[in-house]
């Protein structure tokens, strides 16, 4: 009986790495030998394995500056996120207030908003002739533009604040409403007072979720690039961009794959230790009871008025570059205002070849809708054969194989496919957008895994083992009982790997070439053109085709919620 | 699920099926197609070649497309067939990587009107299109006339801070004129003056056309750009509110060069492309259009270009030879100097 069970098992396990093979072998290919090359670029000097190039990089003191730069900055957005994020899920915990649930609504937007949106918005909105300055100079009646924050360091440490405080705020509005609130109402019957009880008792509660919340927001503040990109000039640049400039731009080889390589190295570091310590997060207790919460307008306790202090200032910076793109993107300057256009739309849909794009707007359009959909059905396939592997083989080493795209920048990425679409087997593939598909597969991906694992892990196995026992084959069982039950999964997974590849604009720079131009990558060319009249149309099209895309998700996904109950 | 995949093949095919067309593809600079005389350029050469497509693929300035180029040759990747807009000083990079096909200059007849001294080793590679001088340029209603500088070294007073706008010499091309201007300048100097200038620099662009729109939306009142933006402001806006500064009566002297580049199927195509650039009836349109200096001295000139369009008394050209030699190494001074600010 045991030896039949151990031979059973083992028969499992043979399944698992037979699934295993195809994605290990698409692996290999797209990923894994593409690396390579770029790794073989950076380390090898005439034939022998050497460090000269990686020391020669690392001793330039323009690649000195680009790192130290890199963790300065964001160090500081980190810093800025946590300052701006907490008092929000403080104050989305703590207070009742109308328009809380659509305000709790918008803390997931910065997940799907596409950085270079963000970035246009802030120098619509906080340029030296931007909205904000303008406004300020007409109210105050001044000749100079007060807020001089273009072109400094702050930012882009602002806008990676703007997109990162949410998640800060998210984490702490989730850790802070599953604490138990018989903790702090003990401490306040044991004599502690509001301050004391929150200081020791509230606050050392959430620190596992802050810490996690800070760690996710100084990772993806150190591959940053869309924002750097378009708001740093010649003077600030992170790794990534550099990698990009020293490939595209200013185009010196080997220089690049030294960079590269040690870039490769700084993101898997930086991902091993928050998948690391991730779990930090995860030992909180659930509480049977909900916080309290207590109005935030109250004639009895005006001091909470004091929140506008913090209300207006971050309604300001949030929803002021949002609007100017929108509101950009209808106008036309004319002598003496601006007047109501759609011209910004019609060039955007137009078919006739930009030069500036090296495509036709509409061209670029296309191009992000089909390289997204195909990313997205590539993701979902790979996504779910990479799911079952690893459901029926518990291996760690296959985990991190099958998984090691997470770990691995997109610059680096983009950078290892264009060498690789040089040589076969890739350079076989017909003429089109591949390099593009391929590399927003392995971007979107682990997503894909990371969201239907959990789903696939907690069906109830008998199902399957029921379909079997009535006839059905292994793989029958798993077309009709598994997959219609992870079907609303999949459509969650495949809304945001579509909504993830729109908005990626990393690897779509550096795989750019005449005729293969994404939406992303127009922005910013109309941004760096300063048309911003054509970039805010290209930016709200870009926004409106991604909320559709999630409002798409979450309506699939509480179809999904309500078949499981 | 099928559904998706269908979609999705369908798009691709969509996607990887168009642009199959005959094209000449050229790359040149984001704002010769913006300003200058691109679009008579592309009806001329089509209505000459029917069936053939002129491209312009222009996302960058000079030197970052000049780049591009050179890394799209050393990766085998495709790339241009003819390239418009190397200045001089680029030239040196681009022969150097063999970018170019040994010209033909029989096929270019216009090529009789250029004049010797803007012409390169005997015409191998390269011709001139137009010539121009890297200047500053200042905005007159933004500038208080007592904070208007005389000299380079009147850049460094604390009263500019903020106030000047110029572009990255690894990318553009007047950026590149303008360092080895002040090379030219202060020789030995060059660093300290620059160390002394950055911090009155609000951004150092990628691109001309960034740091030109910004002058012009009022994001700062000084900017490095060309003698000729007198005439400009005088055609186009008809007052003199931008006015061109010849510091001590200098101004960097820029030809900017056309090629062939080695990969084409076209050469032929390619060879016509660059005799009409050189036509009258292109290089007429240039200083109006293009505000630069027509290569072609035959062209006639409106009146009131040769009027407002300033030569510098002292034109500043740092030998070729030099500038080849040092290029990379002041680069680099300069990049060290840049991230130190």
């Amino acid at each position: 009986m045991a030896a039949d069970f151990g031979r059973k098992l083992d028969a499992r396990r043979w399944a698992g790495w037979a699934l295993a093979l195809a994605p290990l072998a698409f692996l290999a290919v797209a990923f894994f030998s593409p690396l390579w090359e770029v790794l073989r670029r950076g380390l090898l000097v005439e034939g022998q394995w050497s460090t000269d190039l990686l020391r020669a990089v690392l001793a330039d003191q323009y690649v000195r500056h680009l790192l130290s730069f890199t963790l300065r900055q964001a160090l500081l957005s980190t810093l800025l996120s946590l300052v701006l994020g907490f008092p929000l899920g403080w104050l989305l915990t703590r207070y009742s207030f109308p328009g809380k649930r659509s305000l709790k609504a918008l803390t997931l937007v910065p997940f799907v908003l596409p950085p270079i949106t963000v970035a246009l918005g802030f120098v619509l909105f906080f340029g030296h002739a931007g909205h904000l300055n303008q406004a300020l100079m007409w109210l105050l009646r001044l000749s100079e533009p007060p807020i001089r924050l273009l072109y400094s360091l702050w930012a882009i440490v602002l806008a990676h604040a703007f997109y990162n405080a949410p998640v800060v705020a998210r984490f702490v509005n989730v850790a802070w409403e599953a604490q138990d609130p018989a903790l702090t109402e003990a401490a306040r019957v044991l004599g502690a007072g509001r301050l004391r009880s929150f200081i020791t008792v509230t606050i050392p509660g959430l620190f596992p979720a802050v810490l996690s919340a800070l760690a996710l927001v100084f990772v993806l503040c150190t591959l940053s690039f869309a924002i750097p990109l378009a708001l740093g000039g010649a003077r600030y640049a992170t790794v990534e961009v550099g990698v990009y400039l020293l490939a595209r731009v200013y185009v010196d080889l080997p220089r690049t794959a030294a960079l590269a390589a040690v870039v490769l190295g700084i993101s898997l570091l930086l991902t091993y230790l928050y998948l690391r310590g991730g779990g930090l997060f995860h030992t909180l207790s659930s509480a049977d009871r909900r916080q309290p919460t207590v109005p935030l307008a109250c004639r009895r306790h005006p001091a909470r008025l004091l929140w506008l202090g913090y209300l207006i200032p971050a309604g300001v910076v949030f929803a002021g570059p949002i609007a100017a793109v929108i509101a950009d993107s209808f106008l036309r300057a004319a002598p003496g205002g601006a007047s109501p256009t759609l011209h910004w739309y019609r060039l955007a849909l137009s078919t006739d070849t930009s030069a500036l794009l090296g495509a036709s707007p509409l061209g670029s359009i296309t191009t992000s809708v089909a390289v997204a959909a195909a990313a997205a059905g590539g993701a979902l396939a790979l996504g779910v054969a990479i799911s079952a592997s690893l459901r029926a083989v518990r291996s760690r080493v296959l985990e991190t194989v099958l998984m090691a795209p997470l770990g691995v920048s997109s610059v680096v990425l983009g950078l290892a496919l264009l060498l690789a679409f040089r040589r076969p087997p890739l350079s076989y593939l017909p003429p089109g957008p591949w390099p593009l598909v391929l590399a927003h597969v392995l971007i979107v991906y682990p997503f894909v895994v990371r969201s239907i694992r959990p789903l696939w892990q907690s069906l109830d196995p008998s199902l399957v083992e029921a379909a079997r026992t009535l006839g059905a084959t292994r793989r029958e069982a798993f077309g009709s009982v598994e997959l219609p039950l992870l079907k609303p999964g999949l459509l969650v997974a495949g809304a945001l790997a579509f909504a993830l590849s729109l908005g990626e604009m990393t690897a779509a720079a550096m795989l750019a070439r005449p005729g293969l131009n994404t939406i992303p990558l127009a922005i910013y060319q109309f941004l760096s053109a300063r048309r911003f009249g054509a970039a805010s149309a290209m930016a709200t099209v870009l926004m409106v085709v991604t909320a559709v895309a999630v409002l798409l998700w979450e309506r699939l996904g509480r179809v999904g919620e309500a078949a499981e109950q | 699920m099928r559904r998706l995949y269908c979609v999705a093949m369908v798009l691709m095919l969509a996607v990887g099926l168009s642009g199959t067309a005959d094209e000449l593809v050229v790359y040149t600079y984001d704002s010769f197609v913006a300003w200058g005389p691109a679009q008579e350029i592309k009806e001329k050469f089509e209505e000459t070649h029917p069936g053939t497509e002129l491209v312009w693929i222009a996302p960058g300035d000079s030197s970052e497309m000049l780049s591009r180029l050179l890394g799209e040759l050393e990766l085998g990747l495709p790339t241009a067939d003819v390239f418009l807009g190397a200045a001089d000083v680029e030239v040196p990079r681009a022969l150097d990587h063999e970018a170019f096909l040994p010209l033909e200059p029989q096929l270019i007849t216009n090529l009789k009107y250029v004049p010797d001294d803007i012409r390169l080793q005997d015409d191998a590679y390269v011709v001139p299109y137009d010539y121009g001088y890297v200047t500053l340029v200042y905005d007159a209603e933004a500038l208080p006339d007592e904070h208007v500088p005389t000299t380079l070294e009147d850049l460094l007073h604390p009263e500019l801070a903020d106030k000047i706008v110029l572009q990255d010499p690894r990318t553009s091309s007047p950026g590149l004129s303008f360092l080895l201007w002040t090379i030219a300048h202060f020789e030995e100097g060059w660093t300290d003056f620059w160390r002394e200038l950055l911090p009155n620099v609000l951004t150092v662009t990628r691109g001309w056309t960034e740091s030109f729109e910004m002058f012009e939306a009022g994001e700062a009142p000084i900017v490095v750009s060309y003698s000729t933006d007198e005439a400009y402001s005088y055609i186009v806006h008809g007052d003199l509110r931008y006015r061109v500064l010849t510091p001590s009566g200098e101004g960097y002297r820029q030809v900017e060069y056309m090629g062939v580049v080695r990969t084409t199927d076209s050469p032929d195509l390619a060879h016509s492309l660059l005799d009409i650039v050189l036509s009258h009836q292109v290089q007429e349109l240039i200083p109006t259009s293009q505000w630069m200096f027509p290569a072609n001295q035959d062209a006639d000139t409106p009146a009131d270009f040769q009027e407002h369009a300033i030569v510098p008394e002292n034109p500043v050209a740092l030998d070729m030879d030099a500038v080849e030699e040092k290029l990379e190494e002041w680069i680099s001074e300069w990049q060290r100097i840049l991230v130190e600010s």
